[in-house]
C-alpha cells in the first residue's frame, strides 16, 4: 500500500511546491476576478444602472393640455376640455359584482362588455376613454376598490363647424388630424409627461417600490389671423348662397392684401369640429346610394368603410386650397397686368369686339354674342371682353405670358400654413400654341387654387409684393410669453407700381360701372373683377361663379374672393357672387375701420 | 523497501475548524441568497416563496450528512473505489440515456430517483479525483518517473478524458467536461516536477483563444454553429441583447446597478424575472446588486480562504493519496468558483456553470459537502 521511498518522498516535496504554485494561481485568478468585478460595479455603474432602470421602470404617459387655437380678437376657436378615462385593474378588485354593475351603470355600456374586461386577467384594462368629468368624478366619490379614472384632455371646439376646415381637429391621441391642428402640431402639441414605476419583467407593477413623476407641459397657445366676427359673418353668408342657389359648395375667402393674414376663409358645407366622423346630411345621401348598389353582405360592408372613409375626406377637403378650378375672367387680371406690364397694351387702346375672335382655326366666342363693339381696354375689362383679352395675350406672345405667368408666381404654391395645398396644372410651355394661349388669357385651359388666384391678384394691386397667405401669427406659452412670432417670406416687385395703379383704377371701374356693380358698395372704393367659367366637361351646363373684391380700391386693404360652385338658377358672377361680396363688405369694411384694423 | 503501516496521530489533531467555518458560511449564504434571488419568481411559478429554498435546504441536509459521514469514513479505503468509481460514473452517465434519464430546459443531464433526481456529472468529478489520487500514488510506488512515460500519461489521463467525453457527447455538458479535464490537469500539474509541458500548454491555449476571438470578431455569424454564436456574443454582448447574450447581459445590469454598497438584501430588480433562474449559475450577479461591490469582495475573499485552507491541509499531509485528494478537491473548487465568476462579468463566454455551496444544486451541493467531509477528515491526519 502507501510506502514512502526516496522517490516519494521527493516527490512529495515538488508536490508541496506545485500545490502552493497552483493554489497561487488560482487567487491571483480571483483576486484578478475582483478587480474585474470592482471595475464593472464602479466604472461600469453608470452605463449598467442606466440600462437597468430602462428595463425595470414602465412609463405611464401623463397627456399634457394642447395649445388653444385663439383668433385675433383674443376669442378661443379650439379649447380643451377635461374628460376622464376609466380603467380597471384586475389585481385589486375586490368586489367584481358590483364594479361590474356600477360601470356599466355609470357609463351606459353594456354589462356582458363591462364584465369581458373586468375578468380579464390583465394588469390595466381601460372601460371608457373620454367620459364626462362629472361621470368621472361620481365614479372617483364611490371609491371603487380597482377602479382607476383618469383625468385626460381632449379636444373641445367652441364654435363647433366655424372655420371647420381651417382649424382641423384631432385624433384620439390628440394629434392633429387636418387643418391648423396639423400644420402646428409642433407647437400645440405639449410634452407628455410620464409617471415611472417599477415593475417586473412581465410589466406587473410592484408595489412600495415608489414611482418617478415628470410634470407634463402644455402646448403652446396659436394665434391666428382669423376674425371671429368676420368669420362667422361670412359663413352665413356663404350658408345663405348655399342655400339660395343649391350650390355645391361656396367658398368665402377674406385676405389682408398687403400682408397675406387670412381673415376669414369659408367653405360650406362644413363639418361640425366637436363630432368630425359622422358625414353631414350632404354626404349621408351619397353614402345611402352607394350602399344600395352592393349585393353582397360582406363586401358590401368592406365597401362601406371605404366609401365611409372617402367621403370623410370629401367632407373634411377644404376647397379654397386643396382643390383647384378654372378662374375663368378673374384671371382677366393677370392678363391685364402682363399686358400693362409687358407693354402690349395700355388703358386706352382701342378694340373691337364683333361677338367672337377667329384664333388659327378656332372660333372663339365673346359671352355677349352680338358683341361689344368698340371699346378701348378700361371698357373691356369693365365688359370682361374675352375677345379684347384674347387679342391682348396674342400680343404679350406665349413664351412672354409664360414668363409673367412664372413671375407672378402662380406657378407655384403659395405656402399657405395649411396641409395638402394642391399644385397648379398648367400646359407645358413649348405646349402653348396660339389656341392655347388664347383661352389662358381668359382664364381657362389649366386650373389653380383659388387662394393661389387672390394670393397673386393681391400682389398685382398692392404694389408688387407676392405675400405668402397665412393664419397662425404667433404662438404663446401658457404664462403668456411669446415663443415665437411667425414670418412668413414675401417676394417684392412682381410688377410695377404702375401697373398697380392702373390695375387698381380699372378694376374699380368694373365695380363702379362695369360687370361687377354688384360689388358695389356705399361709402367705399371697391374693386373686383367677376368671373363665371363653365366647369369641365364643357356642355354639362355646370358653372363657377365667382366675385374677386378689394377695398379700398385706391389703397387696398382687404380682398374677398367668394366662389359659389355649380348655382342652381342664375349662374352669372356678376348676379350672384358679387352681391355675397358686397353684403360681406358692408358689414366688413366699417367693422374694420372701426376696430382700426390696418 | 520495507513497507511498514503509517501511524496516524489522528486522536491528537482536530479538523480544520476554519475551512469548516468558512464552508458554513458559505452554505448559510448561500440558503440566504438562494431565497433572496428566487422567492419571487417562486411566488410567481410555485405559489410558494420559499419553494427552491427548501429543496435546497433539504439537499444542504443531506448533503451535511455526507460531509459528516466523510469526516468518520476512513478515507484511506477509498483508494479501493478507485477504478470502480471511474465505472460506476461512466455508466451512471450512461444510464441518462435509459427511460431514466430526465430532460430539463432542454438538456437530458438528471437521472430520476423517484423520490429525487440525480446528476451523475456531480458524481464524476469526486471520482475522478479519487481515481486520480489514487492512481498517482501507486504510479509513484511502482518505480521512479513512471508517472512521466507516455504510458503513466495514458493510465492518468485515459479515464478522465473518457469520462469528460461522454459528459460532453451524452449530457452535452461542456462546463462539466471542463471541470473534470481541469481537475485532472492540476492533480497532473502537482504530481509531476516538470513545468515546461504546462507553460508550452498554456501559452498555446492562449495563443489559440485568441486566435479564435480575431477569427470570430471579424467573422458573420449570422448562420454559424451554436459556439461560434457563443463567443460573438460574449465579445459584444450589447449588440445580441435580445437573444445570446441576453443572459449575460442581463447579470451585467445586475452587476453594474449594484455599485459600491448594493440594492440592499431583497432589493434586487434584476431577480424579478429578468434575469431568469437567477438562483443557478447567475448567482453571483445578484449579490453584486444586492450586497454590492463590499458583498462580492466578501465573498471571493471567503474562496481565497477555501482554497488557501485546502492547500495548507494538503501540504500538511503525511500520506500521498490524502494530499492528493485535498488537491483535487481544492482544483475543483478553484475551477468552479473562477469560471462562475468569469461567466458572471462576460470575462469568458457563457458557459452554465454554479458556484459552488452558493448556487441552487441538489446534487452539486451533496458532493461538494462530501468533499469537504473528506477534506476535513484529512486535516485531521496532518502533522
Amino acid at each position: 500500500m502507501a510506502g514512502i521511498n526516496s522517490t516519494g518522498r521527493r516527490n512529495m516535496t515538488v508536490q508541496k511546491r506545485k500545490t502552493f504554485v497552483l493554489c497561487s494561481l488560482s487567487v491571483i485568478a480571483l483576486l484578478l476576478l475582483g478587480v474585474r468585478v470592482g471595475y464593472l460595479m464602479i466604472f461600469c455603474s453608470e452605463h449598467y444602472t442606466e440600462l437597468a432602470t430602462d428595463l425595470h421602470e414602465r412609463e405611464r404617459d401623463i397627456k399634457a393640455a394642447r395649445g388653444r387655437i385663439i383668433d385675433s380678437t383674443g376669442t378661443v376657436l379650439a379649447d380643451n376640455k377635461t374628460v376622464c378615462t376609466i380603467s380597471v385593474i384586475h389585481s385589486q378588485i375586490e368586489d367584481p359584482e358590483t364594479v361590474i354593475e356600477v360601470l356599466s351603470r355609470e357609463l351606459g355600456l353594456s354589462e356582458e362588455y363591462v364584465r369581458k374586461r373586468v375578468e380579464k386577467y390583465s394588469a390595466r384594462e381601460r372601460i371608457k376613454n373620454n367620459v364626462e368629468k362629472a361621470v368621472g368624478d361620481k365614479i372617483r366619490s364611490l371609491d371603487l376598490a380597482g377602479v382607476k379614472v383618469d383625468e385626460d384632455y381632449k379636444r373641445y371646439y367652441p364654435y363647433g363647424s366655424l372655420a371647420s376646415k381651417v382649424l382641423g381637429f384631432t385624433g384620439g391621441d390628440n394629434q392633429g388630424i387636418i387643418g391648423l391642428e396639423v400644420s402646428y402640431e409642433e407647437y400645440l402639441t405639449g410634452t407628455k409627461g410620464k409617471i415611472l414605476t417599477l415593475t417586473d419583467a412581465k410589466g406587473i407593477e410592484l408595489d412600495g417600490m415608489g414611482e418617478r413623476r415628470r410634470e407634463p407641459e402644455a402646448g403652446k397657445d396659436l394665434y391666428v389671423s382669423l376674425d371671429i366676427n368676420i368669420q362667422q359673418y361670412a359663413t352665413q353668408l356663404a350658408k345663405q348662397a348655399y342655400e339660395t342657389k343649391q350650390a355645391a359648395g361656396v367658398s368665402i375667402i377674406v385676405m389682408n392684401v398687403n400682408n397675406g393674414e387670412i381673415l376669414a376663409m369659408v367653405d360650406v358645407p362644413e363639418f361640425d369640429l366637436n363630432d368630425p366622423f359622422t358625414l353631414i346630411d350632404e354626404f349621408q345621401i351619397e353614402n345611402v346610394q352607394t350602399e344600395n348598389l352592393q349585393t353582397e353582405e360582406g363586401k358590401q360592408e368592406e365597401k362601406k368603410q371605404e366609401s365611409t372613409q372617402d367621403l370623410l375626406n370629401k367632407m373634411w377637403r377644404n376647397g379654397c386650397i386643396n382643390d383647384t378650378y378654372e378662374p375663368g375672367s378673374t384671371f382677366k387680371i393677370i392678363t391685364a397686368a402682363a399686358g400693362l406690364e409687358s407693354g402690349s397694351v395700355t388703358l386706352q387702346d382701342n378694340f373691337s369686339c364683333p361677338g367672337f375672335i377667329i384664333v388659327d382655326d378656332r372660333k372663339i366666342r365673346c359671352h355677349k354674342v352680338a358683341g361689344h363693339g368698340a371699346e378701348d381696354f378700361t371698357h373691356a375689362v369693365m365688359n370682361s371682353c374675352n375677345p379684347v383679352f384674347i387679342t391682348v395675350g396674342l400680343r404679350i406672345g406665349a413664351q412672354k405670358y409664360y414668363e409673367y405667368f412664372t413671375q407672378f408666381g402662380l406657378k407655384q404654391k403659395t405656402g399657405i400654413d395649411l396641409p395638402g395645398e394642391a399644385a397648379t396644372i398648367m400646359h407645358q410651355p413649348d405646349k402653348i400654341g396660339n389656341v392655347e394661349l388664347a383661352t389662358i388669357s381668359f382664364g381657362q385651359s389649366f386650373q389653380i387654387t383659388p387662394i393661389r388666384l387672390m394670393t397673386t391678384v393681391a400682389g398685382l394691386i398692392n404694389g408688387g409684393k407676392l405675400v405668402t397667405p397665412h393664419f397662425g401669427v404667433k404662438a404663446v406659452n401658457s404664462d403668456g410669453t411669446i415663443v415665437e412670432e411667425f414670418t412668413y417670406p414675401i417676394s417684392e416687385g412682381i410688377v410695377s407700381s404702375d401697373t398697380t395703379e392702373k390695375l387698381r383704377y380699372v378694376l374699380e371701374q368694373v365695380v363702379e360701372n362695369g360687370g361687377g356693380k354688384n360689388g358695389y358698395v356705399e361709402g367705399f372704393r371697391v374693386g373686383g373683377k367677376t368671373a363665371t367659367s363653365q366647369t369641365l366637361p364643357r356642355g354639362s351646363g355646370r358653372y363657377i361663379a365667382s366675385f374677386l373684391g378689394f377695398a379700398p380700391a385706391d389703397n387696398p386693404k382687404i380682398m374677398a374672393l367668394a366662389i359659389i360652385d355649380t348655382p342652381q338658377g342664375t349662374y352669372y358672377g356678376g348676379q350672384i357672387a358679387a352681391p355675397v361680396v358686397r353684403q360681406l363688405f358692408e358689414n366688413v369694411l366699417p367693422y374694420l375701420e372701426e376696430i382700426g384694423y390696418e | 523497501m520495507a513497507k511498514r503501516p503509517i501511524k496516524f496521530r489522528s486522536s491528537k489533531h482536530n479538523m480544520d475548524y476554519v475551512l469548516l467555518t468558512v464552508v458554513l458560511f458559505l452554505v448559510g449564504f448561500g440558503l440566504l441568497m438562494i431565497y433572496s434571488t428566487s422567492s419571487y419568481e417562486a411566488a410567481v411559478e410555485h405559489n410558494d416563496s420559499a419553494y427552491y429554498l427548501k429543496k435546497q435546504a433539504t439537499s444542504t441536509l443531506l448533503g451535511f450528512v455526507g460531509l459528516v459521514f466523510m469526516t468518520k469514513f476512513p478515507y484511506k479505503l477509498l483508494q479501493k473505489f478507485d477504478v470502480l468509481a471511474i465505472i460506476v460514473s461512466a455508466l451512471l452517465i450512461i444510464a441518462v440515456l435509459t427511460p431514466l434519464g430526465v430532460t430539463r430546459n432542454g438538456a437530458r443531464r438528471w437521472l430520476n430517483l423517484q423520490f429525487t433526481s440525480f446528476q451523475p456529472a456531480e458524481l464524476a468529478k469526486i471520482g475522478v479525483i479519487i481515481y486520480l489520487a489514487s492512481i498517482i500514488q501507486r504510479l509513484e510506488c511502482v518505480g521512479k518517473n513512471v508517472i512521466r512515460t507516455p504510458k503513466g500519461i495514458a493510465i492518468i489521463f485515459a479515464p478522465p478524458a473518457v469520462i469528460a467525453g461522454l459528459i460532453y457527447i451524452i449530457t452535452s455538458n461542456l462546463s462539466s467536461a471542463i471541470i473534470v479535464m481541469g481537475i485532472a490537469i492540476a492533480m497532473l500539474f502537482v504530481a509531476v516536477p516538470d513545468y515546461k509541458w504546462f507553460i508550452i500548454g498554456a501559452v498555446s491555449i492562449t495563443v489559440l483563444v485568441f486566435l479564435v476571438v480575431l477569427y470570430v470578431s471579424g467573422a458573420d455569424t449570422t448562420d454559424s454553429g451554436f459556439r461560434l454564436a457563443r463567443v460573438k456574443a460574449w465579445l459584444e454582448p450589447e449588440s445580441y441583447s435580445t437573444d445570446r447574450a441576453f443572459q449575460t447581459l442581463q447579470a451585467l445590469y445586475a452587476i453594474g446597478s449594484g455599485g459600491i454598497w448594493g440594492k440592499g438584501l431583497g432589493q434586487s430588480m434584476q431577480k424579478r424575472g429578468f434575469l431568469p433562474e437567477a438562483q443557478n449559475d447567475m448567482i453571483f450577479s445578484i449579490i453584486c446588486e444586492e450586497l454590492g461591490l463590499f458583498g462580492a469582495m466578501a465573498i471571493i475573499f471567503l474562496f481565497i480562504v477555501l482554497i488557501w485552507s485546502c492547500m495548507i491541509i494538503a501540504n500538511k499531509t503525511i500520506d500521498r493519496f490524502g494530499s492528493l485528494l485535498v488537491v483535487g478537491v481544492m482544483a475543483h473548487y478553484a475551477i468552479q468558483v473562477i469560471l462562475n465568476i468569469a461567466v458572471v462579468t462576460n470575462t469568458i463566454p457563457n458557459t452554465g456553470i454554479t458556484l459552488p455551496f452558493i448556487s441552487y444544486g441538489g446534487t452539486s451541493s451533496l458532493f461538494l459537502l462530501m468533499e469537504i467531509g473528506i477534506v476535513l477528515n484529512i486535516s485531521k491526519h496532518c502533522k
